[in-house]
Order: structure tokens, then sequence, then C-alpha cells
């Protein structure tokens, strides 16, 4: 047994308001204010990138998603470069990390991990979670993907390839699932309602039935 | 391979490839210090003061056992504070003076109330 095979997902404790904050808890708001105090940056720089993660969800890149299924050039620009097109929906990207968009067909199924960590498209699906920075889903994906894809409900024909995409700090990924049956008269937004998270890492399929209420 | 072996073969991050358990779909909505440490991250990424890949090694040179024992957030906040240090931008007797002042000030809050 090696000795990282513990898991990581604890239990979080109940917070109440006026439970005493914790020990990690304190260190956060020490080291924060210790920095702020040297001049380092401003409070409001905290406060701001705060709003800007509260921003961030699964919705702006269904609509990437959404809009890439009804205009095959900005489909075309969205694989070429997947940064700008997202920014060119008016999408910013609040770091340095580059975004390819992998596209699911009928020969291909994209699957997204970090092995090391967590790193995620955050600029268009917002924070990952929990799962996705826990031991099993990191280990396995790259070695078993289709095993981790039953997991998830998701068989893949044996004739399909199954491509795991490793993130790094620099480089992130986003999948362009493969657009329903049965959806020829949907609008943009329409489709964009039938765009997961879980089928933009790759998890499973965007389908009628999968599709945000 | 020996145990000590697989310790040389494999920092506590390099987790790609082993056997490990079914995927429980866990998720939790972030606790307040969890966000305020991850804006936190970020800002301190925008400043290059500790970038994306200074905070992945420095949770790794936490070492094994912390990094099974802490919870995901904590490993961040921890590791931020060890590099502060190794960078001189602050001290460890600074920072335990700062932790218990924001302690007491939460003391003396609950206490007015």
């Amino acid at each position: 047994m090696s000795p990282h095979d513990h898991d990581h997902d604890h239990a979080h404790a109940e917070i109440a308001p006026s439970e005493r904050p914790g020990y990690y808890d304190i260190m956060e708001t020490a080291v924060r204010e210790l920095l702020i105090d040297k001049g380092l940056f401003g409070a409001d720089e905290i406060r701001r990138q705060i709003e800007v993660l509260d921003s961030r969800t699964p919705a702006l890149g269904a609509k990437v998603v959404a809009r890439a299924w009804i205009d095959p050039d900005f489909r075309a620009r969205l694989l070429a470069n997947g940064r700008a097109a997202c920014e060119e929906l008016g999408i910013s990207f609040y770091d340095d990390t580059q975004l390819i968009v992998l596209e699911n067909t009928e020969t291909v199924h994209n699957l997204i991990v970090c092995t090391l960590c967590s790193c995620y498209p955050r600029p268009v699906l917002g924070l990952p979670p929990d799962w996705y920075k826990n031991k099993p889903y990191r280990a396995r994906a790259v070695i078993e993907p289709r095993a981790v894809l039953a997991e998830f409900g998701t068989v893949i024909p044996d004739g399909v390839e199954i491509r795991v995409s490793d993130s790094t700090a620099m480089v992130r990924f986003l999948v362009l699932p493969r657009r329903p049956d049965g959806t020829d008269a949907y609008d943009e937004e329409q489709l964009a309602a039938l765009v997961t998270r879980d089928a933009m890492i790759g998890v499973v399929p965007a389908s009628i039935a999968a599709g945000r209420s | 391979m020996s145990p000590s072996e697989n310790l040389v073969r494999r920092l506590p991050n390099d987790i790609g490839g082993l056997a490990a358990e079914p995927v429980q779909r866990v998720e939790h909505e972030l606790e307040p210090w969890e966000k305020r440490c991850h804006a936190l991250a970020d800002v301190l990424d925008f400043h290059k003061i500790i970038n994306t890949e200074e905070k992945r090694r420095g949770v790794e040179a936490l070492g094994a056992e912390m990094v099974g024992k802490l919870t995901y957030y904590e490993r961040w906040i921890v590791a931020f504070a060890n590099i502060l240090f190794q960078k001189g931008v602050l001290t460890p007797g600074e920072l335990a003076r700062k932790m218990d002042e924001v302690e007491a000030r939460w003391s003396a809050s609950t206490e007015s109330e």
C-alpha cells in the first residue's frame, strides 16, 4: 500500500456563523491581512476576485458549446484557439491559462483530468467538483477511463477511441460534446440548456434527458 | 517494488495511473474561508507572488502525511504560509502573532454581543 492511499475528501463540519473560526480559517485571515498590511495587494482585490469566482458557472461553457453547435465558423475558431473564441463571446480569462477545446465525434470520446492536482477550465466552468480533485478520479481516469465512465453511467462503445487529456498549470481543456439527436429545431438557448458541466468534463454525454432544467 | 522505492518514484501528488477506489461523486459548497482562500491564491498569482506551479509544489512539499490528512484548501493555506516564509515575505513569528490577534478579535466580538 502506498502512503497516500488515504482519501482526501473529509466531511466538513457544519459551520454556524457564531462558531469559533477554525485554525485554517484563522490562518487564511492572518496571511491575507499581513500581505495587505505590507502593501502587496489591496483588500478590494480579494473582494473583486471572489465576485469573479462567483460569476463563473458551467452556464458560460454551455453557451460556448451551443454556439459551436450552430455556427461552424465559430466552431472552427474555437477548436483552433479556445481562449480567443471564448473571449469573442465576452468570457474573460482572469489568468494566464490557455484553453484547448476537444471535440467529441462518432469515433472519439474525450475526457479531461488533472492527475497532479486540480487544474480545470475555471474561467468557463467555475470551480471543479470535489470528485474531480479526489484521488479515485485522478488516479484512474488515465488508466481505466472506460471503468471510470461506467461509474458515471456512461458506456462508450468499444469501437470509439477514448482520449484522456491531463491538464497542467498553463494548459486547460474543455470537451465539446456531440450535439444530441432530435435537436434540429432547438434554438441556441435551448441547446445550451442541454449542456451540463459533466458533459464538458467528458464524463457524460450531452443529452435531452440530462439537460439542466 | 519496496515501499521505500515507491516513495522515491512518486511524490504525493503523482497519483495518475495508480489503483484506487470507485469514484464517489461528492461535491460541497465552499465555506466562506475556502472561497477567500481561493481568491487569495488567484491574487497571489496575479501579483507573481506565488504562481500555480509554485503552489502545487508547495502542497507536495507538505509530505504524504499532511497531503493525506488536510483538506484541499487547508493544504493550500499551509503551503502559502511555507512559501511566504521561504521567500522572506513573512516570518513564522509574525504569522503566529497575527493569528493570535485574529482569534482574540473574534473572541472580543462575541463577548460584546
